[in-house]
C-alpha cells in the first residue's frame, strides 16, 4: 500500500449520477442488448409449443447478481422482450410473458443476497413464486384431471427452485459467487442459474398451463427433459459467469452497489 | 504562461481494488492555448491523469479521489461528464473503439445532439469540424471506410464540434501508420495555433512532440518528475533514460556528441540538430566506419512464395504477385505503410488466407494444404493486439491452452507452461487474470503462448504498438534471444527506428507489391523508397546522410549509419 496522499479527499459518486438502484444506466443497457443478442443464438427445441429457446435464458440470473435485483430485472426483461422481436424464433408464444420470466429472473437473483433494507426480500418472492406453483398444480388436478405425482414431476424444476430460494442455501450460493474460489464460484453460479432459471421457468409455465392446459400425455415425455434443460441453463451461467465475474474483478471496473460478485 | 484553463491541484487517485495510486499530490496548469506533451513509461500515470480533465475518472471508475481537478471554472467532481464535454474533447488511443456511427456527419452529430443543440446550429459545427480535420467531403462515408489517420481525426472533430476549449488526446498515434500519425499530429497542431485550442497530448513519439509542444510534462509512478520546454525536458538525456523514455535521436546523438547549439544546449528537433551538424564541419571522421556485411543464409527457404496473388471479396486487391524467400535464422523486418499488404501476407503463412493465386509454401509444403493448426506448431504469430489472443482465466491456463488442444501430455504441457513462463518473466503471475496485467505483460502472454509450441519461426505483427520505449525494447528482446536460438524471425513494425540491431533483412512493401528487399544499412538510407511508401526513416539516418555530404569526396551512401550511437562515433572532437 502507497502512502497516504496530502490530499482533501473527496466523495467520489457514480457517472452523472444515472443509475437506477446503484446499477449505471449504461451497464443496464449494455446487458440489455447482450441479453437481446443472445436471442438469436437458439438453445434448444421447445418441445410443448414448437420454435425453442434462446441461450440468453442461462445468462438472466448472472444479469441479476451483476447489476442488483433492479437494474437485472430491468435488462433482462428488456432484452428479452427486444430480443423476441429481432429473432422470434426464441421469442416464445407470448413475448411479454417471455419478457416477464427473464425480469422476474433477474429481479431473484439480484435479491438473493441478504443486503441492508432488503434482509427480507426473499420472503414476498418465495410467497410468489409458491403461489404460481400451486396455481398450476391446482389447475392441473383439480380443473384438468392430471394426477398429483405427474405434475409434481413435471415441476420438479419449479418447485426445487422454491426450496433452493427459501432456504438458507439461497445465502449460501451468494457466499460461493461472492468468494475467491474458483471451483465455488462456479458451483454457485451453476447451482444458483438452476435456482434462478426454475424460478423464472415457472413464471412464464404458470400463466402458460392456464392458458394451453396441458395434458398428462404431454408432460411425461417432458420429465427427463426440463431438468436436463435446466441443467443446461446452469452449465450456460456458470461457463459465462465464471468468466465475466473474474473478469470484472481483474479490471476493476465500477460495481454496481446491489450487485452480487 | 497564459491564463489557466485547467488547474490539477493536489490530486491523488486510486482506482478500485488497486494497491498503489494511479497519481500522487499531482499539480498541473495547462495554460488557454498551450500545447502540453505528457510523456512517462507505460504506468507513470497518464491515461489516468488524461480521463480526470472530463471527470471520467473518477465518475466512472469509482475509487478514492484527492485534490481538485478544475476546467474552465468547473469542478470535475461536481459537473457532470456531460457538462465537462462541453469544455474538454477526448481523443483515446484506439479509432475503432470511439466511433459509434453510420456516417461521418452523424459521428459528429452524435454529441450535439445529446446537447440538443438546434438543427440549423448543427450543421454549421459539422461542417467547421470537419473542414477542421480536412474531412470536408467525406459526410456520408462511413467512418469503417476511412484510413486510420482519417479516422482519428473524426474523432477529433466529433470532439471539437462541441467546441471544447481543451482538447486532451491520450497518445492518439499509436495504432498508425507513420502517414496517419503525421495528419494527426499536423491536424492538432493547426487547431492549437488557429483555434488557440489548449491541447494536452499524451504520447511516445518524441520526435513529434519536439516539434510541436510547447511544454512537457514528465510523469513517473503518478508524480510529475519534471516539467518545462521541450528543448529543456528532451536535453536532460540522462533523467529520461532513467525513466525507460526515448528522447528524440538527434538529441541521443548530441549528447553522445557533447552539445551542438551554440549555447551550449543538445538540440532536440531535426532542423537544429542538421545546422549543428553545419558547425561540426571538419570534426567528422575522415574514414566512414567499418561495419560487416550483411549476414547470408544459405538453407532452402523455410518461408516462401512465389506470385502470389490476395484480392479480397470486396475487390481489394491486396498482393499483387509477391515472391519472396525467408530463410531459417533470419531475423526480417517487413515495412510499408497500413494497407501495404504486409499483414495479408503473413497470414498466408499459417493459412489463414486462401492465395487467389501463387503458392506459399512454409518448410517446402505448400501451406494451402495444410491447416492452420498444423502450420501453427511450425510458425507462431503474435497478432497486432495482444487482447485478441487472450481468452482464458489465468496467465498459465493460456498458455496450456493451444498444447492441451494438440493433445500433450500433461506434464508436458506443465514443463513448457513453467519454461515459456519462467523465460518470459511471468511465472509469478501465473494465477492471474491476462487482463489483469498491464498491457506489455499481456502481450508476453501471448509470446509465451506462441513460444510453448516451439515454433521454428515466429512472426510478430506490429509488436511495439501501444508500448512504451523500455516495453518495445523489451518484446524485441525477446525476438534478438529467439534469434539467437535459430529461430526465424519476421516482424512488421512502422517503428522503424528501433530495428538497428535486430532486424538484418527489411523488405519494404508498398501497394501490395515488395518494393524493396535488402539488408536493413541499405534499406534505411533508400530515402526515395521509403518514401514512396510513406516510411519515416530514423533521424540517425538522416543525421548520418547529411554526415555524409560534409564528408570530403564521399558519396551520400558512404556512411551507412544507423543509430544514434554510429553517428556519434564518426564525430571527432564535437564541441561539448
Amino acid at each position: 500500500m502507497s502512502t497516504e496522499p496530502t490530499g482533501i479527499e473527496r466523495e467520489v459518486r457514480p457517472l452523472s449520477r444515472v443509475s437506477i438502484d446503484g446499477a449505471p444506466v449504461t451497464y443496464i443497457v449494455v446487458l440489455a442488448a447482450v441479453a437481446a443478442a443472445l436471442a438469436f443464438v437458439p438453445f434448444s427445441t421447445l418441445l410443448a409449443f414448437g420454435g425453442s429457446f434462446p441461450i440468453s435464458q442461462g445468462v438472466f440470473p448472472l444479469i441479476g447478481w451483476l447489476l442488483g435485483p433492479v437494474g437485472g430485472a430491468l435488462a433482462s426483461g428488456v432484452g428479452r422482450f427486444a430480443g423476441a422481436f429481432l429473432a422470434p424464433l426464441t421469442g416464445g408464444p407470448i413475448p411479454l410473458i417471455s419478457a416477464w420470466s427473464a425480469a422476474v429472473g433477474g429481479f431473484a437473483a439480484g435479491a438473493m443476497a441478504p443486503r441492508e433494507g432488503r434482509r427480507w426480500w426473499w420472503v414476498p418472492l418465495t410467497g410468489l413464486f409458491l403461489a404460481l406453483w400451486l396455481a398450476l398444480v391446482a389447475r392441473a388436478v383439480l380443473v384438468n384431471g392430471v394426477a398429483l405425482g405427474i405434475v409434481l414431476m413435471y415441476t420438479l424444476v419449479n418447485w426445487s427452485s422454491i426450496l433452493l430460494f427459501a432456504l438458507p442455501t439461497r445465502t449460501l450460493f451468494v457466499r460461493w459467487i461472492e468468494g475467491d474460489n474458483l471451483g465455488l464460484l462456479s458451483l454457485g453460479l451453476f447451482l444458483g442459474t438452476w435456482t434462478i432459471a426454475g424460478l423464472s421457468h415457472l413464471a412464464a409455465s404458470s400463466p402458460y398451463y392456464f392458458i394451453y392446459n396441458l395434458p398428462a400425455e404431454v408432460m411425461i415425455p417432458l420429465f427427463p427433459i426440463i431438468p436436463m434443460e435446466n441443467a443446461f441453463r446452469g452449465l450456460i451461467g456458470a461457463v459465462i459467469g465464471a468468466g465475466v465475474i473474474t473478469g470484472l474483478r481483474a479490471i476493476g471496473l465500477v460495481k454496481p452497489t446491489q450487485a452480487t460478485y | 504562461m497564459s491564463e489557466p484553463l485547467a488547474v490539477v491541484d493536489n490530486v491523488s487517485y486510486q482506482y478500485p481494488h488497486a494497491e498503489r495510486f494511479a497519481l500522487t499530490d499531482l499539480s498541473l496548469t495547462v495554460g488557454r492555448g498551450e500545447f502540453v506533451g505528457l510523456i512517462g513509461p507505460t504506468g507513470a500515470g497518464k491515461t489516468t491523469l488524461c480521463l480526470a480533465f472530463n471527470g471520467i475518472v473518477p465518475q466512472f471508475y469509482g475509487g478514492r479521489f484527492f485534490g481538485y481537478v478544475r476546467v474552465a471554472g468547473l469542478d470535475t467532481l461536481e459537473s457532470p461528464v456531460s457538462a465537462l464535454a462541453r469544455h474538454v474533447g477526448q481523443v483515446l488511443q484506439d479509432p475503432e473503439i470511439q466511433l459509434i456511427a453510420t456516417s461521418v456527419e452523424n459521428e459528429v452529430a452524435f454529441a450535439l445532439e445529446n446537447i440538443g443543440l438546434p438543427r440549423a446550429q448543427m450543421r454549421e459545427r459539422i461542417a467547421w469540424a470537419l473542414d477542421a480535420v480536412r474531412l470536408s467531403g467525406t459526410e456520408s462515408r462511413h467512418p469503417s471506410e476511412l484510413s486510420g489517420g482519417q479516422k482519428q481525426r473524426l474523432a477529433i472533430a466529433a470532439g471539437l464540434a462541441m467546441r471544447p476549449n481543451l482538447l486532451v488526446l491520450d497518445e492518439p498515434t499509436a495504432q498508425l501508420d507513420p502517414v496517419g500519425a503525421q495528419e494527426v499530429f499536423a491536424t492538432v497542431h493547426e487547431l492549437n495555433r488557429e483555434l488557440g485550442i489548449a491541447i494536452l497530448l499524451a504520447s511516445h513519439a518524441a520526435e513529434e512532440l519536439a516539434e510541436y509542444a510547447d511544454r512537457l510534462v514528465l510523469l513517473a509512478e503518478g508524480r510529475i518528475v519534471t516539467q518545462g520546454t521541450t528543448d529543456e525536458v528532451y536535453s536532460q538525456v540522462d533523467l529520461l533514460r532513467q525513466h525507460h523514455l526515448r528522447p528524440p535521436q538527434v538529441a541521443t546523438t548530441f549528447y553522445l556528441i557533447g552539445g551542438g547549439r551554440p549555447d551550449g544546449r543538445i538540440p532536440v528537433r531535426l532542423d537544429d540538430g542538421l545546422r549543428a551538424f553545419e558547425r561540426l564541419n571538419g570534426n567528422l571522421c575522415p574514414q566512414p566506419p567499418d561495419l560487416p556485411p550483411p549476414v547470408s543464409h544459405p538453407d532452402p527457404p523455410l518461408l516462401s512464395v512465389k506470385d502470389l496473388h490476395h484480392t479480397y471479396p470486396d475487390g481489394t486487391q491486396a498482393l499483387k504477385g509477391v515472391s519472396l524467400d525467408i530463410h531459417p535464422g533470419e531475423y526480417v523486418l517487413i515495412a510499408g505503410q497500413n494497407g501495404a499488404g504486409k499483414s495479408t501476407l503473413i497470414r498466408h503463412f499459417l493459412h489463414l488466407l486462401e492465395p487467389t493465386a501463387g503458392v506459399v509454401r512454409v518448410g517446402g509444403e505448400d501451406a494451402s494444404a495444410r491447416p492452420t493448426s498444423a502450420l501453427a506448431r511450425r510458425v507462431g504469430y503474435v497478432a497486432q493486439n495482444p487482447d485478441s489472443q487472450l481468452f482464458s482465466r489465468t496467465v498459465g491456463e493460456e498458455v496450456a491452452f493451444a498444447l492441451h488442444h494438440l493433445g500433450y501430455a500433461e506434464d508436458e504441457v506443465e514443463r513448457r507452461v513453467v519454461e515459456n513462463l519462467d523465460a518470459l518473466g511471468l511465472l509469478p503471475e501465473r494465477e492471474r487474470h491476462p487482463f489483469a496485467l498491464p498491457k506489455g505483460d499481456r502481450a508476453r502472454v501471448v509470446i509465451a503462448a506462441i513460444l510453448a509450441l516451439e515454433p521454428e519461426a515466429v512472426i510478430f505483427d506490429e509488436p511495439t504498438t501501444g508500448q512504451d520505449y523500455q516495453g518495445a525494447h523489451h518484446i524485441l528482446e525477446i525476438s534478438r534471444r529467439l534469434h539467437q536460438m535459430g529461430k526465424t524471425i519476421v516482424v512488421i513494425t512502422h517503428h522503424l527506428y528501433l530495428m538497428p540491431g535486430y532486424a538484418e533483412r527489411v523488405i519494404v512493401m508498398g501497394r501490395g507489391t515488395i518494393l524493396l528487399d535488402a539488408p536493413i544499412r541499405q534499406a534505411f538510407h533508400d530515402l526515395e523508397t521509403l518514401g514512396a511508401t510513406y516510411l519515416t526513416p530514423p533521424q540517425a539516418v538522416i543525421l548520418a546522410q547529411a554526415l555524409a555530404r560534409h564528408a570530403p569526396g564521399s558519396g551520400a551512401d558512404a556512411y551507412p549509419l544507423l543509430t544514434p550511437e554510429e553517428v556519434a562515433a564518426c564525430v571527432v572532437g564535437g564541441e561539448g
